[in-house]
């Protein structure tokens, strides 16, 4: 008697499932349900149905304000990350010949990604605060005679912190995508009289499509659900809708952060799911 | 004509190279060159604050950092931290192989279990968190760093485990398993004899993710931690209240607990990847 | 008898997966100690059919013997049969030494054992001084040998190698076809060998088994194979063949007279195996180096020749042939292997006029 071959295969992702059910899809299902269920003001629940918490999340003129924020910073990071993460990655695949340097400078940019966040945050205190070193050398040089109060516990840090932060999502999956364009196919163009320009657009643009599908994804989904960055970098002037949430929560309002929560996975789902329509993840990621 | 010959066309680097290496320099700087000041400014004396100038040169925001009491309960977290992410590890690598290994074929409801780790490496951690918390709470346990904790934060590191692993397996030759069965291997013989070693440098790359991942974590843990803080907890409390330079020592103290993680297995991987790099040139 | 251990018997084999049919009907008897080639175009089923030996796949129908005995459902170790698989997957992490003694290793042989037969495996194959390289630093014939050694070690009845030589280049492909034939022979073993290329399966084997989408063709000493073609089919995929497509005009006795579009009067021996009759269409070979080439002012065709009158379309230079290409089929091949020195004792061009001739008991009716 042979096993059949589903069997044995779930059976080896079932310690996966172990952890993914009990630790991201019942929590999930808690959160849904918490957001339809009163809550009792010291941090219990309920276990009444309620529109109310809904009705508040829309209601609130605030939630406008805070998903304008939080969509200004996913944006803004995006379209930054963006940039500089393909101009990254084609670098390290087209430019540098030697493929040895390249994985070395490709390692290079991705070693701070396994360092701590919070430190690489703070990190940015004694550049751009007030008596910084960027600070002190515009004041130097002349560019402006006051201290710019603006590069610290501002928007713009907010931004400088996740582009940081972030641009290795951007840079490893482009930089995948284009280290398996056969160079003989560039080559091949440019001996049909393809100029520079073309090639660009017509081969390593298509080309990299996927990988900037993957690193969008995970640009967005991690800014959107951020509170953390806003927090530290602003110096509490800016809002996101996680921040918020985590002020809920402190002051132990569960249903309606949870009913935020739900309203915020909503967004990020489809934000997700139009981007996935333009390219199939899975392949991507198993070959 | 003894005039030097025209230097070949290809040879020469397009303007472009020269804008994209400034761009890869400056980028690398501010990869760097934040961490590197405050790990500077880390070894000030006495008078030393948050910004440059450097005031004296000595390490006395390390001791501070181990004996005051007001800068919170930094050794405990520290050893917490630790044991955690040992903890995340260990099972991140069991678990992504075996997964992995299910994965190399299709089977029925694969799409679904793929789809299910990718939400949970996306959702956002606070929101996991909250949920977590609230679960616990229903079923009237008490959230720890060794339960709760682990298990928010596994969710986290599994779905990169098993995606490294993809990338692995992606390049593991079937025909390998096939010759061993063929020479004579069991199953448990294949695994251990030949399945284990080739992977190996991939194994140790998912242990490096699981490793970094939990002992920097800090979305998911801040609701799950229970009343015993981590260290990126701690670091993130410390945020709101110490001004001194002991809180760059505690970066400084915890980045080097990262780069000697990074390195030992970066470097083991080299050495593995070395060892059996192709020697065309000997033959 | 352990003499008789090797040979192997198909019957009735059949696999399909779904609804494709990869292999069927097979049916094939192979004396030990034969080397035998499975020959065929990719897709054709040669590799199925391996695997199934190998107890890599199981058949969907029929039977597999070895030594006498139904192995279907018996792993490898249990058939006695191992594998040497294309590009060798030789585990990358071992050194030489080390994949050469994975067999001995996993059947848990005492350490001495496996230094002992490990350094005679090696010495046989000619790699001692290979021993401590990993897989990456050896070459591809170097390859092929820790390959056929690590398959050899556990002394298997029947060695089964799954295109060999494909991962070679040229020079190296001749070379290593010699080693292989020396190694079956030093051994003793039956090998099965699957190729798609006709000039080795011809060079190697003892027994040719030419395949085509999932059926065999024929079956038979390599010389029979390709000296006597049973159908089109396999004369053009061995090759040297010219085939010719013809209407039968007359039936006399022993022989028959077949007419092509273009040509009249082909004589050909009726050898009892088929019965013709006149207005059939049959396809007839004429090998490729039976043919002559006359310039037309030379006289007529003797008696008991069949002639072609036909204009040179190309000449290819083959060293110690020439081949020279002839329109006498219209878009066909009609091809001519000259020896040398008679074709440069009156070199053709493109374009002359020549009559083909070849003497009638040599062209070959197929089915």
């Amino acid at each position: 008697m042979r096993v059949p071959k589903s069997l044995t295969s779930w059976f080896y992702v079932s310690p996966l499932l172990l952890v993914i059910i009990p630790f991201f899809v019942m929590p999930i299902i808690v959160v849904i349900a918490a957001s339809f269920m009163q809550g009792d003001g010291f941090g219990g629940i309920l276990p009444t149905f309620t529109w109310e918490n809904y009705q508040g999340v829309f209601s609130e003129q605030l939630t406008w304000n805070l998903y304008v924020s939080t969509v200004k910073f996913t944006v803004l990071t995006w379209f930054f990350t963006l940039i500089i993460g393909f101009w990254i990655a084609y670098y390290l695949v087209f430019h540098i010949r030697s493929e040895l340097l390249a994985m070395g400078l490709f390692l290079l940019c991705t070693v701070p990604f396994w360092t701590s966040n919070i430190i690489r945050m703070i990190s940015w205190i004694p550049l751009l605060g007030q008596n910084g070193l960027v600070n002190m050398a515009l004041v130097g040089s002349g560019v402006v005679k006051e201290p710019l109060k603006v590069l610290l516990f501002s928007d713009f840090s907010v931004v400088v912190a996740y582009v940081h932060q972030l641009t290795i999502f951007m840079i490893v999956p482009i930089f995948n995508s284009l280290a398996r364009v056969d160079k003989r196919v560039v080559e091949a163009a440019r001996d049909a009289g393809a100029s520079r320009w073309d090639i660009m657009r017509r081969i390593i643009l298509p080309l990299s499509r996927s990988g900037i599908a993957l690193g969008s994804i995970f640009v967005i989904s991690i800014v959107m659900g951020d509170f953390f960055v806003v927090k530290v970098m602003s110096g509490g002037n800016s809002a996101s809708v996680v921040a918020a949430l985590f002020e809920n929560i402190s002051v132990l309002q569960y249903p309606p952060a949870a009913a935020h929560a739900v309203v915020l996975m909503i967004v990020v789902v489809i934000m997700i799911g139009a981007i996935l329509r333009t390219v199939d993840i899975r392949k991507e990621i198993t070959q | 004509m003894s005039a030097p010959a025209v230097r070949p066309l290809l040879d020469r680097r397009p303007w472009t190279f020269y804008a994209l290496t400034a761009l890869f320099v400056f980028y690398v700087l501010a990869l760097y060159g934040p961490m590197l000041c405050i790990y500077l400014l880390s070894f000030q004396d006495l008078r030393g604050g948050l910004v440059f100038p450097m005031k004296g040169l000595s390490v006395h925001w390390f001791v501070d950092l181990f004996t005051q009491v007001r800068t919170g309960d930094v050794k405990g977290s520290f050893d917490r931290s630790i044991k955690l992410a040992v903890l995340v590890t260990v099972i991140t690598v069991a678990v992504s192989f075996l997964a992995g290994m299910a994965f190399r074929r299709r089977f029925r409801g694969d799409t679904v279990v793929f789809y299910l780790m990718i939400g949970s490496l996306v959702a956002p951690g606070l929101v996991l968190g909250i949920g977590i918390g609230l679960l616990f709470q229903f079923f009237h346990l008490e959230p720890s760093w060794f339960t709760s904790a682990l298990g928010a934060q596994l969710s986290l590191t599994l779905p990169f485990g098993v995606l490294v692993m993809f990338a692995v397996m992606s390049r593991f030759d079937r025909r390998w398993e096939e010759a061993a069965r063929d020479l004579g291997a069991s199953s448990w013989q294949i695994t251990r004899m030949v399945v284990i070693p080739i992977l190996l440098p991939g194994i140790v790359a998912v242990a490096l993710f699981g490793f970094t991942l939990s002992y920097d974590e800090f979305a998911r843990t801040l609701q799950t931690s229970g009343s015993l803080n981590t260290l990126p907890v701690e670091i993130w409390t410390m945020t709101l209240n110490v001004t001194s330079p002991s809180l760059y020592a505690l970066g400084t103290v915890t980045t080097i607990v990262s780069f000697i993680i990074i390195g030992l297995c970066l470097g083991s991987i080299a050495q593995m990847q070395k060892r059996r790099a192709l020697h065309k040139a000997s033959h | 008898m352990a003499g008789k251990a090797g040979n192997i018997e198909l019957a009735g084999v059949c696999k399909s997966y779904g609804t494709f049919t990869a292999v069927e009907g097979i049916n094939l008897k192979i004396p030990d100690g034969a080397y035998c080639c499975f020959l065929g175009p990719s897709g054709c089923g040669k590799t199925t059919i391996l695997r199934m030996i190998a107890g890599h796949e199981d058949p969907t129908e029929g039977e597999i013997l070895i030594g006498g005995e139904n192995v279907v459902g018996l792993a490898p170790t249990q058939r006695r049969t191992a594998m040497m698989f294309q590009s060798y997957a030789l585990f990358p992490h071992l050194s030489v030494r080390d994949n050469i003694a994975f067999p001995l290793r996993v059947r848990k042989a005492s350490k001495e054992e496996i230094a002992k037969r490990t350094d005679a495996m090696m010495e046989k194959t000619r790699i001692t001084e290979l021993a401590n390289r990993l897989p990456g630093q050896l070459s591809g014939g170097q390859q092929q040998r820790v390959a056929l050694a690590r398959a050899a070690i556990t002394e298997p009845r029947v060695l089964l190698l799954d295109e060999p030589l494909s991962a070679l280049d040229e020079q190296l492909r001749i070379q290593m076809r010699q080693e292989l034939r020396r190694m079956q022979q030093e051994l003793g073993i039956t090998f099965i060998h699957v190729t798609h290329t006709q000039l080795e399966a011809i060079a190697l084997a003892d027994l040719v088994v030419v395949m085509e989408q999932g059926h065999i063709k024929q079956f038979g000493p390599a010389r029979e194979i390709y000296a006597t073609p049973k159908d089109r089919y396999v004369a053009e995929f061995v090759g040297g063949q010219n085939v010719i497509k013809c209407t039968v005009e007359r039936v006399n006795g022993s022989s028959a007279t077949l007419a092509a579009p273009n040509v009249k009067g082909i004589e050909i021996p009726l050898g009892g195996k088929r019965r013709i009759a006149e207005g059939d269409e049959v396809d007839i070979a004429v090998r490729r180096d039976d043919l002559k080439l006359h310039r037309p002012e030379k006289g007529g065709v003797g008696p008991g020749t069949t002639g072609i009158s036909s204009r040179v379309r190309g000449v290819e230079y083959q060293g110690y042939f020439v081949k020279v290409m002839l329109d006498a089929l219209g878009e066909q091949d009609f091809i001519a292997y000259i020896p040398e020195r008679e074709f440069f004792g009156d070199p053709l061009t493109i374009g002359d006029v020549v009559v083909a001739t070849w003497s009638a008991e040599r062209s070959l009716l197929l089915a």
